[in-house]
């Protein structure tokens, strides 16, 4: 079910990015914002109580004046102030009902964004860490354990085996183009994990593959998630942050989100004619 | 825990302390404002000076004669092969500052790797003076600088690059020594020797182990051992940082780190911070990034390499100095300071203390022969790869670049060419008698990308700052000054237990040795506690040179010191009242012995000299001379280091300063 949700989700995705692939992921990044402020201006109107947030944003306003009009009177000032703090209180009573519907869809684009901006692949040449954690009651000493790379990446290193984390991990290394996913057989089961690779600008990269559990399926939506009887965890590559440059700063794409979302939600609040 | 192999180590880690604390708190020095990169004046001509540190004559001759290094061979005979003259003495921050100002030590005040404190007669660094924060807010445990440090460069007289800066020639200066913290100027420049690691040392690596094994923390670096213990596969230590000016008494910083074993294979897997790696037992990690927080919004960032060296039996973790991270510099390693940011940013992590070699290591078999070599090879690809991107974008002026491989090899492999050293060993020359050579073979590939890559219009320049000889035997001078009646210790005190002159009666003292090659008189109004009236100086340092040049050494009977210079009669300029009197000028294989620059007096007054660090310079600057080789004939027959920077100088049509002493090489 979740799968499904996450697919849906992703494909939509796909279909927004499709156009940026090539060009600075800056471009990506506002596109997503401007649609987020749009669809967060939309949910905003729809589930708030328009009327009612006028009244106490004016409540307000008419506070703030009569605090400054009436600086010589103590009583109408504590008078105002009281009032004050219950507008306000009143304005955040208004504010929860749409924040708590936008949180379901921003969730689900936060975790799809990660996959787009949160990480590089490796270029040829580069080295990453593939990590497999294993359902704790696992004998790691005693697994029969296979990797099989696909080509175009190569285990550097024997597994090191950490019985105490139920953890096993390899270095890899790329050596050229990855079409298909690497595969870790476990006492003869076979795990796959698709190995994100290309030379966009923008890629989807999916860096960890869960098993069927609902909070980490919506957490990594990248890939299908391992069967329930898995005796893995999950499978993470731990490639190299990625970051946002602008003018020689490096940001963080969920600062760059918010702070985008936010600037353009105020910027076409009036357009859409929203109270806010 | 450090093991130590004597108690003298632990007075030298409290001095230490006492010279090195400081450095953290100068870690928040506020930024140099560098302006934007000067002199964008189109040269006509353009000189390259490749600096390579160490390279020998005789050494080069041989090799030359041999058909070995074809490059050396086009260059000398299409221009200028000669010997260099060196410094007195020819020591490597000593002969660099030299070229650097054109000038002898007395106009630039560098004299020797240690100079001493007249006030305390305690050893100093002699390149750069590190101040804390003048003042501080304290608040219980918390001490909050109110202002920055300050790192002074000590070496005086303005560098050539500067004099360039003034005609608006552009220079581009990669890691001369005796530059750190980099003089003001708009050029692009990085320092070079004399930069520290991060923890303010000269290199001091860190080596986890659950084997007994001491190292020794000597002056200014060296090493720490912690012992560790695996627990299921498991080894949890910490790594050392720089000490923390924000807390009260500045504490060490550490980043604890755990080590994941694999129960079989010999592999495994390293964790701290948000790092993560795999090594495979006798594997380098190359350069990985470290954070070391002082409060929750400051800190300072360096960058090491990890080195499995052994899993099982024993586990055997090295970890190399933690240098200044060039993309973040916590201290001012260039000019402008985007520069470094800007190498950082083209190549990664990449060593920046001065020299990045890690001697001590090997000299305690920490690091084997094979391994060392390893991580220089990790040094010389990255010089090179950054040649290469210099010479891609050296359009006009000047370009400086230094290579420490041979100095810091012939060091370390002296023993295995010499078969009368102490250490000669016959089954290490078979597999490392060589590698000196090879190393003159790769700077002759230097050479040849250089050759490559520059155009008809660039002079290119090869020089070295000193040759090599052996070290085989070390001269206690404090020794023979305790002797001969020139030093005297307090009464009842045991001379060969006594380190930094803890026991000495300066009441009665007339000379001591401090450094490498350099005696001073205890001198009236000049030290703390002087006894020598100034009209008894000359006669008594005519006595002392005399002496010192009749002391013959009873094994070989040979002279060990050749020459005793006294340098008012060498020395010239504004800073000839800071030097030491006399400086040493050794017979070949001769040098100072370990001890007695820190103001020890050991039993023997020569002794032998068993240690990797085989090979050094510290004798007459006549017996090693540097080597010049120019793409240009030389005007000078016997060329020195100031000679060269008149002569770029002269190439560019610029008037020579007064201060500079040198002659015009061209």
């Amino acid at each position: 079910m979740v799968w499904w949700l996450n697919r849906a989700v992703g494909s939509l995705f796909n279909l927004i990015f499709l156009p940026f692939s090539s060009l600075n992921p800056w471009g990506a990044m506002l596109a997503i914002s401007l649609l987020t402020a749009l669809l967060m201006l939309f949910i905003y109107k729809k589930t708030s109580n328009q009327e009612g947030i006028r009244r106490v944003k004016n409540r307000i306003k008419a506070n703030l004046l009569e605090i400054r009009l009436y600086q010589t009177d103590l009583r109408t000032q504590l008078g105002s102030q009281k009032e004050l703090l219950a507008a306000n209180l009143q304005y955040l009573l208004y504010n929860l009902k749409p924040l708590l519907v936008m949180i379901v869809p921003i969730f689900l684009i936060l975790a799809q964004l990660n996959l787009w901006f949160a990480s590089r692949p490796p270029a040829p040449g580069e080295t990453f860490l593939l990590k497999a954690r294993f359902i704790k009651t696992m004998d790691l000493e005693r697994l029969r354990l296979d990797l099989e790379t696909p080509e175009g990446l190569v285990a550097e290193t024997p597994p090191v085996r950490i019985i105490d984390e139920a953890e096993v991990a390899w270095r890899l290394k790329v050596t050229g183009p990855v079409r298909e996913p690497l595969v870790i057989q476990v006492n003869g089961e076979r795990y796959q994990k698709i190995v994100p690779a290309g030379k966009g600008r923008l890629l989807r990269v999916s860096t960890v593959r869960v098993k069927r559990n609902l909070w980490q399926e919506l957490l990594y939506p990248g890939e299908r998630p391992l069967p329930a009887d898995s005796l893995l965890k999950q499978i993470e590559l731990r490639f190299e942050p990625q970051r946002l440059k602008l003018l020689g700063i490096g940001f963080h794409w969920l600062v760059a989100y918010f702070l985008l979302s936010i600037i353009l939600g105020l910027a076409l609040k009036g357009l859409f004619k929203v109270e806010i | 825990m450090s093991g130590r192999k004597n108690e003298e180590a632990l007075k030298r880690r409290e001095f230490l302390q006492l010279v090195l604390g400081t450095s953290a708190g100068l870690l928040l020095a506020p930024g140099q404002a560098f302006l934007r990169t000067a002199g964008r004046k189109e040269t006509g001509l353009k000189v390259l000076v490749l600096g390579m540190d160490g390279l020998d004559t005789v050494l080069l001759d041989r090799f030359l004669q041999e058909g070995k290094l074809p490059h050396f061979q086009k260059l000398a005979a299409s221009g200028t092969y000669r010997p260099l003259g060196s410094s007195v003495p020819p020591q490597s921050p000593v002969a660099w500052a030299n070229f650097i100002t054109g000038t002898n030590p007395g106009g630039h005040g560098i004299f020797d790797f240690v100079h001493r404190d007249p006030r305390t007669y305690l050893p100093v660094f002699s390149a750069s003076e590190s101040l804390p924060a003048r003042h501080n807010l304290r608040l219980g445990k918390l001490n909050i600088p109110l202002s920055g440090g300050e790192i002074r460069n000590l070496r005086r007289g303005r560098a050539f690059w500067q004099i360039l800066e003034d005609y608006d020639i552009p220079a581009t200066v990669f890691k001369i020594p005796s530059n750190y913290p980099p003089v003001e100027t708009r050029q692009r420049t990085f320092s070079g020797m004399g930069t520290p690691d991060l923890k303010g040392y000269y290199g001091l690596f860190n080596y986890y182990t659950n084997e007994y094994k001491t190292v020794t923390e000597e002056y200014g670096g060296g090493g720490r051992v912690h012992d560790v213990y695996v627990i299921g596969n498991r080894v949890e230590a910490r790594i050392p940082g720089p000490n923390n000016p924000f807390q009260r008494g500045n504490p060490e910083t550490f980043v604890d780190f755990k080590v994941f074993i694999d129960p079989v294979n010999p592999v495994a897997k390293i964790a701290y911070q948000d790092q993560e790696f795999i090594l495979r037992e006798k594997e380098w990690s190359g350069w990985k990034k470290i954070r070391f927080d002082f409060i929750p919004t400051q800190g300072v960032s360096g960058i090491c390499m990890f080195y499995l060296k052994e899993v099982r039996p024993k586990f055997k973790l090295y970890v190399s100095p933690i240098n200044i991270d060039p993309s973040d510099p916590a201290l001012p390693l260039s000019t402008p300071e985007s520069y470094s940011r800007e190498l950082a940013r083209k190549f990664g992590p990449f060593f920046t203390k001065g020299l990045p070699a890690d001697t001590a290591a090997l000299e305690n078999d920490v690091l084997d022969e094979k391994e060392f070599l390893a991580q220089d090879e990790i040094v010389y690809q990255e010089s090179m790869a950054m040649l290469e991107e210099e010479l891609r974008n050296f359009r006009s002026g000047l370009l400086f670049y230094y290579f420490s491989n041979a100095d810091q090899r012939q060091h370390m492999f002296f023993r295995l060419i010499d078969r009368n050293h102490p250490a000669y060993n016959e089954k290490l020359a078979a597999e490392f008698g060589q590698v000196i050579e090879q190393t003159y073979r790769q700077m002759d590939r230097a050479l040849q990308l250089a050759m490559e890559k520059v155009d008809r219009n660039t002079v290119i320049v090869v020089m070295s700052d000193h040759g090599f000889c052996p070290f085989r035997r070390g001269f206690n001078l404090n020794t023979w000054l305790l002797r001969n009646g020139y030093h005297m210790l307090r009464p009842g005190t045991r001379p060969e237990e006594v380190s930094l002159f803890q026991a000495t009666d300066w009441s009665r003292t007339r000379a001591y040795g401090v450094g490498l090659n350099a005696l001073y008189l205890n001198l009236k109004g000049r030290e703390a506690q002087g006894l020598v009236r100034p009209e008894e100086k000359e006669p008594l340092l005519r006595e002392l040179a005399h002496k010192l040049e009749q002391v013959t050494d009873p094994l070989t009977g040979e002279k060990v010191i050749l020459k005793a210079y006294l340098t008012s009669e060498v020395y010239s300029g504004a800073y000839l009242p800071e030097a030491p009197d006399i400086i040493l000028g050794f017979n070949r294989n001769y040098r100072i012995s370990w001890n007695s620059p820190l103001g020890s007096f050991p039993r023997e007054l020569i002794e032998d000299n068993p240690q990797k660090w085989s090979g050094d310079h510290m004798t007459a600057p006549d017996l090693i001379p540097g080597v010049l080789l120019a793409s240009r004939p030389a005007r000078l027959e016997q060329p020195a280091l100031e000679d060269v920077t008149a002569g770029i100088l002269t190439l560019f049509g610029v008037k020579i300063p007064p201060e500079i002493t040198g002659r015009p090489l061209f």
